[in-house]
C-alpha cells in the first residue's frame, strides 16, 4: 500500500513538472540575442498552441470571415502572395502590403511605419482596423468566452479559463515568436554545413558590397527606417514613418524588411508595387528618386550589370527557408472534434 | 455592554479607514453621466470620463507612508468603485503624489492585465500607447457629427510625452482626502466649439495635459 502511494506521488509530481515545463526559445547559433523579453511572457507549448488556434480563427474579425492567416499565409512565409495591398473584411482593401512574419523576436517595432512598439500589441492594429478585421478586443474576449473549446484551451494554457485581452495578445505573440526561420541554404553555409555555388558566391559578395548595410545579415535587415527613393504613389500618398513621429525628416521612410523567404513573399515594398525581384533590382539600379531624405547608402545608384543582377538574385534565393514555410507545426491547427 | 459594542464597532472601523476619493466635478457638482450642465450660455453633457493614475504614493512629513500596490488605476466615472482608493487603516497623510497617465516604460513593455488590459478601451490600436485621459460628451455648438466632442489625451514618446506628475498638498494632516477635477474648467480651456476632437499624441495633447495637471485640487475630508 505504501509502495503504491509512493509510486502514485512520484507520478503525480512528474506529471505536474511536465505540465509546468516552459518551452525553451531556441536561438539559432548564428543569430544575435533576441530582443523580446521572454521573462514577461514565458513560452509554454499550450499557450503557443492557443495562439496558433487564434491566429487561424476568423473569430477575431467582426463577421468571422477574416483571420490573421487570411493575409499572413504560412505558405507565403506568412505574407500575402499576389496581393499588393492587404485584403480585409467585406472585401475591403487596405493601404499597405501585408508583411511576412518570421524572426519577430528580433524586431523592436512593427508595421511598415513602426507605429506599434511591441509584438504583444501588434495584433490590436489589424483587429481594430475598419478595413482589416473591424473588431474590438473586448468583443473578441466576449466571443471566446462563449466557446467551451476556447474556455478549455485558456484553462490549459493559463491554469484557469479567464479570457482577457492580455492573454489573447500574449498567446498570439507566443505563436508568432515560435515562427523562427533559420534553415535556408545561407544558414547552412554560415554554419559550414554546405557551400554556395560559384554564382551564389558572386551574388553574396555583391550583396555584402551593396545591400548589407541596411539588409544586415543574419536577419537580413537592421530593422531601421529608410527612404529607398520609391516614387510616391499618388493614389495612396503614404508618407510612412512621418505619420507616427510627426517629424518631416521621417517623410517617406519605411521599415527595412528582411530579405529572407523572398521567393514566397512577393510582391515587394510597402505597397507591393514590384512583383518580381528583377523589378526590385532595377529600381535600385536606375529607378531611385533623389531627394533630401534618401538613405545615404543610396545617394549613388547601385551599379549592377545584367550578369551581376542574376548573380545577386541567385544569392537572394539561398535565403528561402523551405522547411520553415512547410513546417506543419506552424500550419492550420487540427480541427476541433 | 454587548449592544454598545455592536453600535460602536462599525463607527470605530469607519473612523479608522483611510481613503482617497476622486470627484470629477462640473460647476462644483459631482458629474453625472448624461446630465445636462449649463456651460457658457448653453447646455452640454458628459458621456464618458476615464483617466489613469499611476505610481500613487502618500506622504506624511515628507516621508512616503504608503505606496500603491497597483502600478496603475483606471478612474472611471461610470465605475463608482474605481473612484475610491482605500489605504492602510488610520493612516494620516499631508500629501498625495501620482502620475496622470501611464509612464513610457509601461507603454513599451507589451500587454498587461487588470486596469491596463487593452479591453478597457484606453489603448490606441493604430499606434501603440495608452490613452491617459479620455473625455467625451456633447455640445450643441460642436460642428462634429452628432455635436460630439472627444478628447483622448496620451502619448509617451518625446517630444509629445503627455504624462503629468501631480503633487497635492493637504491643508492639514488627515486620514481622508477628496481630489476634485473640475471638468468645466478644462472645457473652457479647450473650447469644444473650436476643437471638438483630439485623438492622437501631439503638441496640443501635451498642452492640454499640462492644463489638467493644474486643475486637480485636494481637500481633507
Amino acid at each position: 500500500m505504501v509502495k503504491t502511494i509512493f509510486i502514485f506521488c512520484i507520478l503525480a509530481i512528474f506529471t505536474m513538472a511536465l505540465s509546468n515545463t516552459n518551452y525553451r526559445f531556441e536561438k539559432p547559433s548564428h543569430f544575435p540575442e533576441a530582443l523580446y523579453d521572454f521573462s514577461k511572457n514565458p513560452l509554454k507549448p499550450e499557450i503557443i498552441e492557443l495562439g496558433r488556434k487564434l491566429f487561424y480563427d476568423p473569430i477575431l474579425s467582426k463577421d468571422s470571415t477574416i483571420s490573421c492567416a487570411s493575409c499572413h499565409s504560412p505558405f507565403n512565409a506568412f505574407a500575402h502572395t499576389d496581393h499588393d495591398l492587404s485584403h480585409g473584411i467585406r472585401d475591403q482593401i487596405g493601404f499597405r502590403n501585408a508583411p511576412a512574419l518570421f524572426n519577430l523576436a528580433w524586431h523592436s517595432n512593427f508595421m511598415w511605419d513602426g507605429a506599434v512598439n511591441h509584438l504583444d500589441m501588434q495584433a490590436l492594429a489589424p483587429i481594430s482596423s475598419h478595413t482589416e478585421m473591424d473588431e474590438d478586443i473586448s468583443n473578441i474576449c466576449l466571443k471566446l468566452s462563449m466557446s467551451d473549446n476556447y474556455q478549455k484551451l485558456f484553462e490549459k494554457a493559463f491554469g484557469n479559463n479567464n479570457i482577457s485581452g492580455e492573454r489573447v495578445l500574449k498567446a498570439l505573440s507566443q505563436f508568432q515568436l515560435s515562427l523562427v526561420s533559420a534553415e535556408s541554404k545561407y544558414d547552412s553555409v554560415i554554419q559550414n554545413l554546405t557551400v554556395f555555388t560559384p554564382q551564389e558566391k558572386k551574388g553574396y559578395e555583391l550583396f555584402l558590397k551593396h545591400c548589407n548595410s541596411c539588409h544586415s545579415e543574419p536577419l537580413f535587415s537592421n530593422f531601421q527606417f529608410a527612404d529607398n527613393g520609391l516614387q510616391i504613389d499618388t493614389t495612396l500618398n503614404d508618407f510612412g514613418r512621418m505619420k507616427v513621429t510627426q517629424n518631416k525628416a521621417d517623410s517617406l521612410k519605411f521599415k527595412i524588411p528582411s530579405l529572407r523567404n523572398l521567393q514566397y513573399s512577393y510582391p515587394y515594398m510597402h505597397d507591393g508595387r514590384f512583383k518580381k525581384l528583377s523589378e526590385v533590382l532595377n529600381h535600385y539600379v536606375k529607378g531611385i528618386e533623389n531627394r533630401p531624405g534618401l538613405a545615404k547608402d543610396l545617394a549613388k545608384k547601385i551599379p549592377l550589370s545584367s550578369t551581376e543582377k542574376v548573380d545577386l538574385i541567385a544569392f537572394l534565393l539561398t535565403l528561402n527557408d523551405k522547411k520553415f514555410v512547410f513546417n506543419k507545426e506552424f500550419g492550420f491547427p487540427k480541427l476541433d472534434k | 455592554m454587548r449592544l454598545l459594542l455592536i453600535i460602536l464597532f462599525p463607527i470605530v472601523t469607519f473612523a479608522q479607514e483611510s481613503q482617497i476619493r476622486f470627484k470629477p466635478t462640473f460647476n462644483a457638482h459631482e458629474i453625472e453621466i448624461g446630465k445636462s450642465y449649463p456651460f457658457e450660455k448653453r447646455s452640454i453633457s458628459i458621456e464618458n470620463l476615464k483617466f489613469y493614475i499611476s505610481n500613487l504614493v502618500i506622504i506624511l512629513n515628507d516621508k512616503i507612508v504608503f505606496q500603491d500596490s497597483l502600478p496603475a488605476r483606471l478612474i472611471d466615472i461610470e465605475n463608482k468603485i474605481s473612484l475610491s482608493i482605500n489605504v492602510k487603516n488610520g493612516l494620516k497623510f499631508d500629501k498625495i503624489v501620482f502620475n496622470l497617465g501611464i509612464d513610457s516604460i509601461t507603454n513599451v513593455s507589451g500587454a498587461f492585465g487588470g486596469d491596463l488590459d487593452p479591453t478597457k478601451g484606453m489603448y490606441w490600436t493604430w499606434q501603440s500607447g495608452y490613452i491617459n485621459f479620455k473625455l467625451e460628451g456633447k455640445d450643441p455648438l460642436c460642428k462634429s457629427r452628432h455635436q460630439k466632442f472627444q478628447y483622448h489625451l496620451g502619448g509617451y514618446a518625446a517630444p509629445y510625452n503627455s504624462l503629468q506628475l501631480i503633487s497635492l498638498n493637504l491643508d492639514k494632516k488627515s486620514t481622508r482626502a477628496e481630489i476634485r477635477l473640475p471638468i468645466d474648467k478644462f472645457l473652457k480651456a479647450v473650447n469644444p466649439q473650436n476643437q471638438s476632437e483630439i485623438m492622437s499624441p501631439g503638441s496640443r495633447t501635451v498642452e492640454l495635459s499640462a492644463i489638467l495637471k493644474q486643475l486637480f485640487v485636494v481637500r481633507s475630508w
